[in-house]
């Protein structure tokens, strides 16, 4: 198992540093230039020769590629050009709507596809089926924007049982003293129900908004392995040892079928993790996702390389822990130690 | 166990009790509801498999075995359905059984080897735990520690080697007639009465086969239990099984016990399949005979006997051609057979006294 993780960690590091040779080159071959959105458009050109060297844009690329990764993995962000707060300021106030949202979305999708599908091909019942199917390609061919805005005219709108595009909490209420940054935990930490409560009535749409394509996904995918799995000859001679049919659903197809909905899972997780951009935007969620369309548009080169970078270790970490889980669940995907014959 | 199988014994409602009998089929019928038509699999199928007796039931691919096997444990899936017939097992009918009551059943009474040892087991789980939520299930009150030792002690008794070891392993870590050890290890973990057999040596080498069929042998005998052998092997029919049934077609057209069906079939079909059994002195003959044709489609079956449009005998017989043969019992006490064929009776008569010449069948 240590191999295993050795070997992912080296072929991770070369992942990350593709992301960043990626980030690094896209970002100068782009129209514009930083220096004068940060002199002004009025300045001299000394004033603007001034700043690039401050911020060490004439030396040659590879020095400044150099010092690119140095800073980021000192866990030297820089400040962002436009506003001068450090990048890890900005993030960090950042991140934590995102992560709380994506991993809420997450869940919803997870645990309803998980559900849904093992109902739909539990028993011939064509009904419950149908209604599965039928929510799967209403998933897949809804935009979430779409469907977000629907939401919020019905339930915001129309009959007021949710609370309209306002970020996280009501302007008017106080954040919960920081813990972890996620408002429900650390809301229920300080005891604060009233805030709780309302952390979670600003969560339900944007969850189920992000979460609707996810779901219908997997719950597809899932479906379609479990139909595949259960009819195996294996299953019947579970249900020859009198095992019931439930536990035999539950217990030996859905471990046989799950491998493509993990590594599935992996990369939805991680994809919710960096951040939507629309589904942000319309709830006003003071999320990554606005924050990084933001920089890009102005060049704000500190604030985006990093995110690359972040965004890429992320999607190294959740696939590391796939892997991981991949051979706790299947033992043939179990790498040979040296003990095995 | 044993005092809880005297008490089923003790609830029988059996039509006539018969302590011997263990299990009753009367008039099985099922059928897959498929877009091409009704296939009829199993049609009308009775048979009786007394204590300790080792039944053979052979037939080509697609006769229907399979699906019998399934019926009688009540495990046909959809689209297939059981749609008549009565199956009595220690003098209970099953049919009527709950599905929570016929889990106590299955793998406790009866048990299933199935065909394909590399596709029986669950690919993710170890061996052990394979055999152990069998015992779980039925042995209340059993701790995972003995109900562990007792499956190791199965794994010895299926000649497993390092059977301590060896219930860690997954399936891939075995080979074919390992996994096949194993299957019967599942399938005796809780001693059952009957065991049916589908095809255990079908997808296993010649010594494999030899092996796992000595292992059944010596296993039945000190168990005392039924066993049910679905097979299209001849050879290991003779060896192994005290009487046989020839299914085709879904249908049982012949039966009778191993020596007599084998010395002297009646059954037009039990005596083409017994020609096509590879003989090592008849190679230098020539080809291998083969029966020409193949089975009727079970969803669209021919109105008079179903093996006529292959039969030698009765191809293009009117009376083959238009009714379909009731079971004749023909024989003496001792080594009756039953058998489905209009000529039933003076084959049997030909087989018995060659000397004179038969002419009439009435």
């Amino acid at each position: 198992m240590v191999r295993v993780i050795v070997n992912k960690v080296t072929s991770s590091i070369a992942t990350i540093f593709g992301a960043s040779v990626v980030a690094f080159v896209l970002l100068r071959v782009l129209p514009g230039d930083p220096a004068r959105l940060i002199a002004g458009s009025l300045a001299s050109d000394e004033a603007i020769a001034g700043v690039r060297r401050q911020l060490g844009l004439d030396q040659p690329l590879h020095v400044q590629y150099i010092r690119y990764i140095t800073d980021f993995f000192t866990g030297d962000w820089g400040f962002s050009f436009s506003s001068g707060v450090p990048v890890k300021e900005i993030l960090g106030s950042r991140f934590p709507a995102t992560a709380e949202l994506a991993l809420y979305a997450f869940l919803f999708a997870f645990l309803s596809a998980l559900v849904l599908a093992l109902l739909a091909t539990y028993r011939e019942w064509p009904v419950v089926d149908g209604v599965v199917r039928a929510l799967s390609s209403f998933g897949l061919g809804t935009p979430p924007f779409w469907f977000a805005i629907l939401a919020l005219i019905v339930f915001f709108e129309q009959f007021g049982l949710l609370p309209g595009p306002s970020g996280r909490l009501s302007s008017a209420t106080t954040p919960p003293p920081l813990l972890t940054g996620f408002y429900t935990i650390d809301a229920l930490v300080a005891g604060q129900f009233d805030i709780l409560g309302e952390a979670i009535k600003h969560l339900i749409l944007p969850v189920v908004s992000l979460g609707l394509v996810p779901f219908a996904f997997l719950v597809r995918l899932l479906r379609a392995n479990l139909l595949e799995i259960s009819s195996e000859p294996f299953i019947v001679v579970v249900r020859s040892k009198g095992i019931g049919r439930w536990l035999t659903h539950v217990r030996h197809a859905l471990p046989n079928a799950f491998l493509p909905t993990l590594t599935a899972s992996g990369l939805i997780l991680a994809e919710l993790l960096t951040g939507s951009v629309l589904v942000e935007r319309i709830f006003t969620w003071p999320g990554v996702g606005a924050l990084v369309v933001d920089s890009i548009k102005r060049q704000d080169f500190a604030v985006v390389q990093t995110f690359i970078l972040l965004s890429a270790s992320l999607y190294i970490l959740v696939n590391l822990v796939v892997d991981i889980l991949y051979g706790v669940i299947d033992p043939r995907t179990r790498i040979p130690t040296t003990e095995a014959r | 166990m044993a005092a809880e199988r005297e008490q089923m014994t003790e609830q029988t409602a059996q039509p006539e009790p018969n302590d011997d009998l263990l299990l009753r089929v009367r008039g099985l019928k099922t059928e897959f509801v498929t877009r091409r038509g009704t296939i009829k699999a199993v049609r009308d199928v009775s048979l009786d498999v007394h204590r300790a007796e080792k039944v053979g039931i052979v037939g080509e691919s697609g006769c229907g075995k399979s699906a019998l096997a399934l019926s009688i444990l009540g495990l046909i899936s959809s689209p297939g359905r059981v749609v008549a017939g009565e199956v009595w097992l220690n003098g209970r009918e099953l049919a009527s059984l709950s599905d929570r009551e016929m889990q106590v059943v299955r793998g406790r009474n009866v048990s299933l080897i199935f065909q394909d040892p590399m596709t029986s087991l669950d690919p993710v789980m170890t061996i052990g735990s394979q055999i152990t939520e069998s015992i779980l299930k039925h042995q209340r009150g059993i701790s995972r520690r003995a109900a562990r030792d007792r499956a190791i002690e199965l794994l010895r008794d299926v000649e497993v080697p390092l059977a301590e070891r060896r219930i860690d392993d997954f399936p891939h870590q075995l080979s074919g007639g390992m996994r096949q050890r194993v299957m019967i290890a599942i399938a005796l973990a809780n001693d059952p009465d009957l065991l049916i057999a589908d095809e255990p040596t079908t997808a296993l080498d010649v010594t494999t086969q030899a092996q796992v069929i000595d292992v059944l042998e010596r296993l039945v005998e000190e168990r005392n239990a039924a066993v049910i052998l679905i097979t299209h092997n001849l050879g290991v029919v003779a060896e192994f099984c005290d009487t046989v049934k020839v299914m085709y077609a879904g249908r049982i057209v012949e039966e009778a016990t191993t020596d007599v069906l084998f010395r002297a079939p009646t059954h037009p079909y039990t005596e083409a399949l017994l020609h096509s059994v590879p003989d090592p002195k008849r190679l230098a003959r020539g080809p291998l005979p083969t029966i020409p044709g193949a089975p009727p489609s079970l969803a669209d079956l021919p109105p008079g006997c179903s093996f006529e449009p292959r039969c030698p005998l009765g191809q293009g017989v009117e009376v083959c051609l238009e009714q379909a043969p009731f079971p004749i019992e023909v024989g003496s006490p001792g080594s009756i057979v039953v058998s489905e064929c209009h000529f039933a009776q003076d084959r049997w008569a030909e087989a018995h006294n060659p000397t004179e010449g038969v002419q009439s069948h009435e």
